[in-house]
């Protein structure tokens, strides 16, 4: 009796086994790599699993999704996928930095998505501007996933202690849009903290410790370009000059501490400015403000005290006279090597609504990527993202192109060199230029 | 002069004598097949890989594992190396960090160490050693994390805990001091390879010619000069060859520590300069090809160094025979 139950047991474990094999043969099996900081970017892969049942409704098909999502070093997440795609092993879907598509669209890791865009009306929507920084030899090759505003943080507490009044830490953001109050008056200002002993020397004004996509809008505000209207790579010497002098100027007056760059990330620049006690001025990223509120200042009230104490503007005028920031928009790609590229961009596509965009948005302090956002309850009844989304108007973005790394790795060389005083701003141009010609060659034009 | 008594061997003894000669050959060579197994496995075949590699302009931009596909552009990667206007920077940090690291910590530290171990308590000798192999067996990642949170500045760092304690002023001590922070972290790990090899020596002199000498009336100074020392003489020259090519490939506390920076690769090491272009770098389209250019002339030095060291220190000798037992 006891044997006929045993395989009568087996029989029907089997048979569930097989079963489940069947199903699961005819299963989509979707892989999404996403990269977030936990938990406040964490929609970016999660998005995906809320949306699953309904993709499925409407394709009539079964799906099997592997969401892999970290915090990987960018250089270490964007060396797996390559080497994934080499190996024939690639995600269906890689969420990355928008220049990425410079290197991976020529090396055919990628596919171009023009024909198939129209087929989603869930694109049409998305902001027209950031389209612009998806495009690679005259295609579009990913679909935004955020955007985001590179401001400058300021310290109401301190510049309170410096005697401004409410009204003028409260207009600031107008003044700076205007281009009224300039990146020179930003400086005096910090001179002016450190004179008075509001703030120390060396942090009148941060700018992030490692190199990054920050440091472009310098040179942009001095009227710098990367690419030329054929979309080769160049260089403005005069821009690269004005740009260092500044940075040098700064660290010659005190107002930037020299050793800014190497500063630890998460043991000194995030708590420090967080604070807001210690630095009068940081330039950061939107996304820096949840991430404060969480791990930075949650004892102190959070975001409330986030509110009462850091306010955020564009970053002042420079040499064009105009107020600017940077957006780099993560974009999801599809893989070349995907085996379902049209189920891969339905999910995109699903994701891609106000509904599941504002709930990245809102958590992480990303801003929208569709005009519908703006509209929506959620997204304009959030005081930080409508405090933000007007840099949007004013924003900026890197180049996509596979020379982007050495033009930028020689660009932050001078940066260290006009920081730490080993050059002075036309020295440090001509090691960052010398740079770029010995790498790249006959492709970039010094001008 | 001619051996007119010797008969001439027979065929069959000749091909005997050849039998045995290749049997004593084989058996040689059959000891040895693994440890070249793993040679031509781990090191020969990665090395012709690399060195296609170099002549190619492999990126993340056109990245294949198929070396057919791979560009040929001949020499340009190197030519590029050698009109870097910081290559030659990165070579002399690299010489200085191998120098100072070398002969501070991991041969002179390591030998101090071990003298000192062995002419205390056994156990309390034992317990010193064991605290010294931390920095080796603890994670890089922690280790480095250690150091940092120990030097950061105020009021984030434990020593500058202290400053502020005691009315100081504070520093950010990696920054203005990069070299004594990379040399001293990796020093420390440096220092437990050549204290196993050195203790194990001294330990394995014997006993009757330490007891001599102090029968003799020497002291424990004149005996380690005069006894000690020159019996570990090999196990010391072993040291400084292995320590100064493991020391010129290591980069990853240096890495975690200060990335090459501050400033103009202030620390910046070759190999560490190989891994930024080829493996790593905030904006992606990493340039394998050229990075390899730059590992090919680490293992060049690296060759040169070991034939050179192998000729001065007559390594030959070394592995004849134990020196020790000799005496």
């Amino acid at each position: 009796m006891i044997r006929k139950l045993s395989f009568t047991v087996l029989f029907v474990l089997l048979l569930g086994l097989f079963a489940g094999f069947a199903v699961a043969q005819d299963a989509v099996n979707i892989t999404i790599r996403c990269i977030a900081s936990p938990p406040e970017e964490d929609w970016r892969c999660n998005n995906f699993a809320v949306v699953e049942e309904q993709v499925e409704a409407d394709l009539g098909i079964e799906l099997n999704l592997n969401l892999i999502q970290d915090n990987a070093s960018w250089g270490d997440y964007k060396n797996e996928f390559v080497l994934a795609s080499e190996a024939g092993e690639a995600p269906d879907i890689i969420l990355s930095g928008h220049e990425d598509i410079g290197a991976w669209a020529p090396a055919g890791f990628i596919i171009p998505l023009d024909d198939v865009i129209p087929m989603h009306s869930e694109f049409e929507d998305i902001v027209p501007s950031l389209w612009d920084s998806h495009g690679y030899a005259g295609q579009i090759w990913g679909i935004p996933q955020d955007a985001e505003a590179r401001p400058i943080f300021y310290s109401k507490l301190l510049l309170r202690d410096l005697g401004w009044s409410e009204d003028d830490i409260e207009s600031l953001p107008d003044r700076v849009a205007s281009g009224e109050f300039t990146f020179a008056d930003m400086l005096a200002t910090a001179e002016a903290a450190i004179e008075e002993g509001v703030v120390d020397s060396g942090n009148g004004w941060w700018h992030r410790p490692s190199n990054g996509p920050d440091f472009l809008y310098y040179y942009y505000g001095h009227g710098g370009e990367v690419l030329d209207m054929e979309g080769n790579l160049v260089v403005d010497r005069d821009a690269l000059v004005a740009t260092y002098e500044l940075l040098g100027g700064a660290v010659e007056s005190g107002v930037l501490r020299s050793d800014i760059i190497g500063l630890d990330w998460s043991e000194v620049w995030h708590p420090t400015v967080g604070q807001a006690e210690t630095v009068l001025f940081a330039a950061g990223g939107t996304w820096n403000w949840p991430n404060w509120a969480i791990n930075y200042v949650a004892d102190r009230g959070g975001d409330e005290y986030l509110f009462e104490n850091i306010g955020l503007t564009l970053i002042p005028a420079m040499g064009t006279g105009k107020a600017i920031t940077l957006t780099h928009p993560l974009t999801y790609m599809i893989s070349s090597g995907s085996p379902h590229p049209d189920v891969a961009l339905a999910l995109i596509a699903a994701i891609t609504t106000p509904e599941h965009n504002n709930k990245h948005a809102i958590d992480s302090f990303h801003l929208g990527i569709l005009n519908a956002q703006l509209e929506s309850e959620a997204y304009a009844n959030n005081r930080l993202l409508s405090s933000a989304h007007y840099m949007l108007d004013h924003t900026t973005s890197l180049p996509n192109h596979p020379g982007w790394n050495a033009w930028s790795g020689a660009y932050f060389l001078g940066i260290q060199a006009v920081e730490t005083g080993e050059a002075d701003a036309a020295g440090a141009a001509d090691i960052a230029i010398a740079q770029m010609q010995n790498e790249l060659g006959d492709g970039i034009t010094v001008r | 002069m001619s051996e007119p008594n010797r008969k001439p061997k027979s065929s069959a003894a000749l091909l005997q004598s050849r039998r045995n000669a290749l049997r004593s050959y084989l058996g040689a060579y059959g000891f040895m097949a693994p440890a070249g197994v793993l040679v031509l496995i781990f090191f020969l075949i990665p090395v012709a890989i690399v060195l296609y590699l170099s002549v190619t302009n492999l990126a993340s931009s056109n990245f294949t594992s198929d070396l057919a596909k791979m560009e040929f552009i001949g020499l340009k990667n190197y030519r590029t190396l050698f009109n870097d206007q910081f290559a030659r920077k990165i070579f002399f940090n690299t010489i200085f960090y191998v120098l100072v690291t070398l002969s501070l910590f991991n041969v002179s530290l390591a030998l101090i160490v071990s003298l000192l171990t062995t002419h205390i308590d056994r156990s309390a000798g034992f317990v010193f050693r064991a605290l010294w192999i931390l920095p080796r067996i603890t994670s890089p990642v922690v280790y480095i994390l250690i150091w940092k949170r120990m030097a950061a500045e105020a009021p984030f760092g434990i020593l500058n805990q202290f400053n502020e304690l005691l009315g100081n002023p504070t520093y950010n001590y990696v920054a203005t001091n990069p070299w004594v922070f990379v040399v001293v972290v990796n020093g420390f790990i440096g220092v437990s390879f050549g204290m196993i090899i050195f203790t194990s020596a001294i330990e394995s002199i014997p006993k009757d010619l330490l007891n001599a000498s102090l029968v003799d009336g020497s002291s424990r100074m004149q005996r380690i000069r005069y006894v000690i020392l020159p019996l570990i003489r090999w196990p010391l020259l072993f040291v400084v060859t292995y320590q100064t090519l493991s020391l010129l490939t290591s980069f990853v506390e240096i890495q975690l520590l200060t990335d090459g920076g501050p400033g103009l690769y202030r620390t910046e090491v070759w190999s560490l300069t190989a891994f930024h272009r080829a493996l790593s770098n905030y904006f992606g389209n990493a340039q394998w090809g050229y990075g390899s250019a730059f590992a090919v002339l680490l293992v060049m030095i690296g060759v040169v160094l070991a034939v050179i060291y192998m000729r001065v220190f007559r390594f030959d000798e070394l592995v004849a025979e134990p020196r020790v037992e000799a005496l």
